[in-house]
């Protein structure tokens, strides 16, 4: 007998096949994840969760769809962008999409309780996000925090990998001009 | 300004390929200030997970209802029209079964000739009829047997053609050895 752990890729044809245990057991490896992508693009708490169980309810809907399992996580991403921006669209229909800043919550994003980091430092990159743009914003927590690489944020975003680049490059820059002198400040 | 052989930032994501990533790490053994660069955007970096992530506050889970879940039947459904290779199938299938049917319910072509000589039939006797198909028989026969001759007069012509054509090779051939050997001879004989 092989014992192997179990993967997406098995998981994702039983749940198309509307094994509920099945979608469940995926939508716990991914829950957090994804809500703190939409945490940290819509710096709202109660929007996140929301938003989180919006994308996870249209994904089981929609799964079938997906041909490539190994596909997945890029294709989840995507339709939690798309709610996102929903959601943006439909609070200011003015504004146009791709200007659409998140709401900002005053203090910005809250630490979680077993930060090891000072909390001038939190508050100080907080503060840092908060001044980018909404799209470089979600280039530096696509790249930064969730780990994607740029042909599955160019997926993600629809856009081409070199716009993906553009603006991470220069959110990296920008963050770096803040943060880097703080902390090097705080090494020496 | 770097001056690495490739973009710092790239090297630093990990989105080079594994030689030019060597050669980045070789250039920064020599160069001071793209590891200088390097640091910083390791601080940079460093600072970002200053923010952890959070816990999601409630976990999110999905019931399975048996109101609003598909039947049986209908998941079966469901699942043979979202196989491309099963519908492929159905398509072949379907297209069989039409053809099937066409060729069972397609009425037939009336047999024309049948249905004039019933027309023509009815009303005599036996004999007359017998006469008929004896006309009818001879006629057809005469009309073979002409047709036969034609064909073996034209056999007969073909074939003394071709006749005609290699005798006349045969002579050609015969009056050119002919020539040939007397122009021989001739020069032979001076």
């Amino acid at each position: 007998m092989i014992f192997r752990a179990v993967e997406d890729a098995d998981l994702i044809p039983q749940a198309a096949r509307g094994n509920v245990e099945a979608y469940n057991l995926l939508v716990s490896r991914w829950e957090k994840r994804v809500y703190n992508y939409l945490l940290r693009i819509t710096a709202n708490r109660e929007d996140a969760l929301d938003l989180t169980q919006d994308v996870f309810l249209k994904a089981y809907q929609n799964l079938r769809k997906l041909d490539d399992a190994s596909r997945f996580a890029p294709w989840l991403y995507r339709i939690a962008h798309n709610e996102a921006y929903s959601m943006f669209r439909k609070r200011r229909p003015e504004t146009d999409v791709d200007e659409l800043p998140p709401e900002s919550t005053g203090s910005g994003i809250t630490v979680g309780g077993s930060s090891v980091f000072p909390i001038e430092l939190s508050l100080a990159v907080a503060g840092a996000l908060e001044r980018l743009s909404a799209e470089q914003r979600e280039a530096v927590v696509l790249k930064i925090y969730q780990g994607f690489k740029f042909e599955e944020m160019a997926e993600i975003l629809a856009c081409p990998v070199s716009t993906v680049k553009s603006r991470l490059y220069t959110a990296l820059d920008l963050l770096k001009a803040e943060l880097a002198p703080i902390r090097a400040r705080g090494v020496s | 300004m770097s001056c690495s052989p490739f973009d710092l930032r790239d090297y630093f994501l990990r989105e080079l390929t594994n030689p030019r990533q060597l050669q980045v790490e070789a250039h920064l053994e020599t160069c001071p200030s793209c590891r200088e660069e390097l640091d910083r955007l390791r601080v940079t970096q460093t600072a970002l997970f200053a923010l952890r992530e959070e816990e999601i506050p409630q976990r999110i889970g999905f019931v399975s209802d048996k109101i609003f879940e598909p039947s049986p039947w209908r998941r079966f459904w469901a699942a043979f029209w979202g196989s491309g290779a099963r519908l492929g199938f159905a398509s072949a299938a379907m297209l069989s079964a039409a053809l099937l049917v066409s060729a069972l319910t397609r009425p037939a072509p009336a047999p024309l000739a049948q249905t004039r000589s019933t027309v023509a039939t009815a009303g005599l006797s036996s004999a007359e009829i017998e006469s008929r198909i004896q006309a009818a028989v001879q006629k057809a026969a005469l009309e073979i047997e002409a047709r036969q001759e034609k064909k073996t007069a034209q056999l007969v012509r073909d074939i003394e053609l071709r006749d005609q054509a290699k005798l006349h090779n045969v002579v050609a051939l015969a009056d050119a050895q002919f020539d040939y050997y007397r122009q021989r001879y001739a020069g032979a004989n001076q």
